[in-house]
């Protein structure tokens, strides 16, 4: 279908809601509040390429009003020059779940209260600081599109941070916890992990650092989690794929780890990166990106499932006021048969690491760097002395190779994942890996 | 978590806006109407009013696939009871009403503060240091910077990946019942390019408030740095002397150092720069200070988001720590005074403590003279510990330079230390500055710095 002035296709995603925080210093209630938002994104498909219209305090306009903002993008999309095709791709919109106590119907008052026994629960002998802050952001999104695809759904993610500091002689080490669901308020009897964030920052004190070098390492849920994200997911964006920045290209098919590894994108899990449908009106499903070792599967949207193909659609996430990117939602590596034991078993000289502050990654050049909060030398598969700020580099193409085993149980953690100055909600998961012959950071010399 | 390779901070300062009048009567009379409302409800009331409009183009390998542009608007309004901080904020400032009232019930909850008041009105000259009316936010131009940059790349035989170009205009407006009606203009034109050539990458980025950005530079360095990395050799793990690039070394001070010196976090006890005020933290040839008034500098204002004057703040001189960042709100708790550096990140919520213009100087040298492994960037800054300023990243780019020049690259290299002990240890700063962000800063050379090799 041509519409008038060259218009192949249009979209609008509108998303209105509103954000609440509360930030608990040191026992004193800092911030409480609620701030408000309604912003839109119109894309218009001229000739070649987008033009693109952010629209904040959208109003819906109907008739002349709106045809002259798609004027407007499409006049913008006059300086595009690359040819954007669109692949066709499944519509539909999964059930939002039901939220078990939604979050908007306690009072501000009440979460407060409720947080503010988290951060006293950090605030152990020892500790200088203790900080919790809560977030909860609903969110209500209708998107239209000029093939009368058309949907709406609302979602709110909520949750909190907990940060405990120690100091001691100069020395200052941080414990840090977070929790956030989709599934409704999560912030009641939550004290142990605001103590496990004060008990970890004492631990600290006491940790030295570690010393850099190639070594045996096992991974734990959370850490492997993000391995996954950075070593392996961002590779398999089809933008990045598509613009030739990235080593998994012209990959599909290849043996890039050993068969026990497969890899997992999945927008349709009921975790902290679902999403009912994609931003571009896309159904959500489950793409094996690695499987069993075999590069199976890129991430796409409509225009890189047509460019680049060997993919599935379905991945376009976007912030508020964004236009869609090809995105990773909730990705994890799928459970195999050994036991943590026999993973230290197996570890004459190593390093056990657990917890990450991120990662980040050069898709095209294949490197990835991701950081551990903590960890535990191995000596004779005995876990012995506590080290801190470790972090970990690998090479995208090699480096599933030396996975040699997988734990039994995966578990998800929450965060949030940056790219192209977008900020859009993640979760990472994992079985513990062992990692043969890791490069770990360290400033250590022993 | 992710990869922040080209995050920008939030759209809405990027997105800051055009207007021939910047204080349109309009958003005048809108914010009399919320101040005398407010006054009703509050002992005193803040209004925050900004807006702007950005276009971009942005490259898919040689060719433009996206051109964007937007339109944002935002209020922000903070009353103060007794003590009773609160804050709200909309994009709608049609909505003031409801804004104003989440504001009010938000005060109600926080923990009663010491506090001293907002500013009188003060500042008398506004000239306007981060615009330039040369400025145009047309697509057109964000268009001819993006086919610079690619002439720039065609220098090296490499493929280019992405880039973009953005331009943006806007205004602020700041207010509160004590008469202050403060408002500006700002601008920005940036532009950036990655490019590729067997696995090396590089990547390179201009910036400007005004006009003045070097699209065919940058082109160009982003296309050397991705062919200049093929065939990089391995280096065993040890202690080098290193050249940290503007960018790599203004990613690791802003993950560790500028934090420690935020007030708040000072009093809080979560700084390890607590107890150093007079101490020698750097090497006592340097100087690091907060320059509000540079001309043409991407943070530069005579008035904080509170409509406190702004000021110089010398934050370590000779080496030695002077002073830290307040804002009124930890200004009044622990008895010190605003340095006026209360910073705005968007509309919604209440002021945070942060710089204008962060200007990291010192005596010049040929730095580059002697051998170095050059770091033009880092992979993973942003997982430093804040607390402690351990950091363990892996280099973009890292490459040896000989006599001034650069020699053989390295293939693949981490690089572990700590911010803190690293400031102590700088050996010389380089020739010249670049603006990042909103620091400026020169190449810095240090010595025994731990490489982790393959």
């Amino acid at each position: 279908m041509m519409m008038s002035g060259g218009i192949r296709y249009y979209d609008v995603r509108h998303v209105t809601g509103q954000t609440t925080h509360i930030d608990i210093d040191n026992s004193v209630i800092e911030s409480a509040g609620t701030s408000f938002f309604s912003t839109a994104v119109l894309r218009v498909l001229g000739p070649s390429g987008w033009g693109i219209l952010t629209i904040d305090n959208y109003t819906s306009p109907r008739g002349k009003e709106f045809d002259s903002l798609l004027e407007s993008a499409a006049s913008l999309a006059r300086i595009t020059t690359e040819p954007v095709n669109l692949a066709d791709a499944p519509h539909g919109v999964l059930p939002v779940p039901a939220m078990r106590e939604d979050p908007r119907e306690v009072s501000l008052e009440e979460k407060t209260g409720v947080l503010g026994e988290i951060e006293s629960a950090a605030r152990l002998p020892g500790i200088v600081n203790s900080r919790a802050t809560y977030i909860e952001r609903a969110e209500q999104v209708s998107f239209i599109d000029s093939s009368a695809n058309e949907y709406s759904f609302e979602i709110c993610r909520s949750g909190f941070n907990i940060m405990a500091v120690a100091s001691r002689e100069g020395m200052v080490q941080m414990g840090y916890e977070r929790l956030h669901s989709i599934h409704g308020l999560n912030i009641r009897h939550q004290q142990e992990l605001g103590r496990l964030a004060g008990v970890r920052a004492l631990s600290l004190l006491d940790a030295k650092t570690a010393a850099g070098g190639t070594m045996d390492a096992i991974l734990d849920p959370e850490l492997a989690g993000v391995f996954a994200h950075e070593a392996v997911g961002h590779a398999s964006e089809g933008d990045l794929v598509h613009e030739g920045n990235s080593v998994l290209s012209g990959k599909i098919g290849e043996r890039i780890g050993n068969s026990l590894i497969t890899i997992v994108d999945d927008p349709s899990l009921q975790e902290f990166g679902f999403d009912p449908v994609d931003a571009e009106g896309v159904k959500v499903g489950r793409t094996k990106i690695i499987d069993q070792g075999i590069v199976g599967a890129y991430l796409h949207n409509r225009e890189t499932l047509a460019s680049v193909g060997n993919g599935v659609p379905g991945h376009a996430r976007a912030m508020p006021g964004e236009a869609p990117l090809v995105r990773m939602s909730n990705t994890f590596i799928e459970e195999g048969d050994s036991s943590l034991d026999e993973m230290l078993e197996g570890i004459h000289n190593g390093i056990i690491l657990y917890g990450s502050r991120g990662g980040q990654v050069d898709p095209g050049r294949g490197v990835f760097q991701f950081n551990a909060e903590y960890g535990f030398i191995i000596e004779h598969g005995e876990k012995k002395g506590m080290v801190r700020d470790v972090s970990l580099s690998g090479e995208i193409l090699s480096t599933l190779h030396s996975i040699e085993m997988c734990g039994k149980e995966r578990k998800m953690s929450q965060g949030y994942c940056g790219k192209g100055g977008q900020s859009v909600p993640v979760s990472d998961g994992a079985p513990y890996i062992m990692l043969r012959n890791a490069v770990v950071g360290g400033s250590g010399t022993e | 978590m992710g990869h922040p390779i080209s995050c920008s901070g939030t759209r809405w300062w990027a997105a800051v806006a055009p207007n021939e009048d910047y204080m349109p009567e309009d958003i005048a009379s809108l914010i009399d109407t919320i101040i005398s409302t407010g006054e009703t409800l509050a002992e005193e009331v803040e209004v925050f009013i900004a807006g702007g409009e950005s276009v971009s183009a942005e490259l898919k390998r040689t060719k433009i696939g996206i051109a964007a542009g937007s339109y944002a608007v935002g209020l922000g309004i903070r009353t103060i009871d007794h003590g009773h901080i609160g804050a709200s904020g909309t994009s709608d400032p049609s909505a003031w009403r409801k804004c104003l009232d989440a504001a009010i019930s938000s005060g109600t909850l926080a923990t009663p503060q010491e506090w001293g008041g907002l500013p009188l009105s003060s500042v008398r000259e506004q000239p306007l240091l981060s615009f330039d009316p040369e400025v145009w936010v047309k697509a057109e131009i964000a268009e001819a910077a993006i086919y610079q940059m690619l002439t720039g790349a065609e220098e090296y035989p490499v493929n280019v990946t992405s880039g973009s170009a953005d331009i943006s205009t806007g205004y602020l407006s700041l207010a509160n019942s004590h008469g202050v009606r403060y408002s500006t203009k700002k601008s920005s034109f940036s532009v950036s390019l990655e490019a590729i050539s067997d696995q090396s990458t590089g990547y390179e980025f201009d910036q400007s408030v005004r006009m003045s950005v070097d699209p065919v530079n940058v082109g160009k360095m982003a296309a050397f740095f991705a062919h200049h990395g093929r065939s990089g050799e391995d280096i065993p793990t040890g202690d080098y002397s290193l050249v940290l690039s503007p960018m790599a070394f203004a990613q690791l001070l802003g993950s560790v150092f500028v934090p420690a010196v935020n007030g708040r976090s000072v009093h809080a006890g979560r700084s390890k720069l607590a107890n150093s005020l007079g101490e020698v933290v750097a090497d006592t040839s340097i100087s690091i200070f907060d320059d509000p008034f540079r001309n043409y500098g991407p943070g530069s204002t005579c008035w904080d988001a509170e409509g406190v004057p702004t000021r110089r703040i010398d934050i370590v001189r000779d080496g030695v720590l002077t002073e830290f960042l307040y804002d009124l709100k930890t200004g009044y708790r622990y008895g010190k005074s605003s340095t006026g550096s209360a910073l705005r990140s968007g509309y919604g919520g209440s002021p945070g403590i942060g710089y204008h213009n962060l200007v990291f100087d010192g005596p010049r040298s040929g730095i580059r003279d002697e051998p170095a492994i050059y770091v033009h960037d880092v992979v993973g800054a942003h997982t430093a510990n804040p607390m402690s300023g351990d950091f363990s990243v892996e280099i973009s780019n890292p490459s040896w330079i000989e006599n001034g020049d650069f020699g053989k690259p390295v293939r693949k290299a981490m690089y572990a230390g700590n911010v803190f002990d690293l400031l102590k240890n700088i050996e010389g700063l380089g020739h010249g500055e670049r603006v990042i962000g909103s620091m400026v800063l020169p190449e810095v050379r240090l010595s025994g710095q731990r490489i982790i090799g393959v």
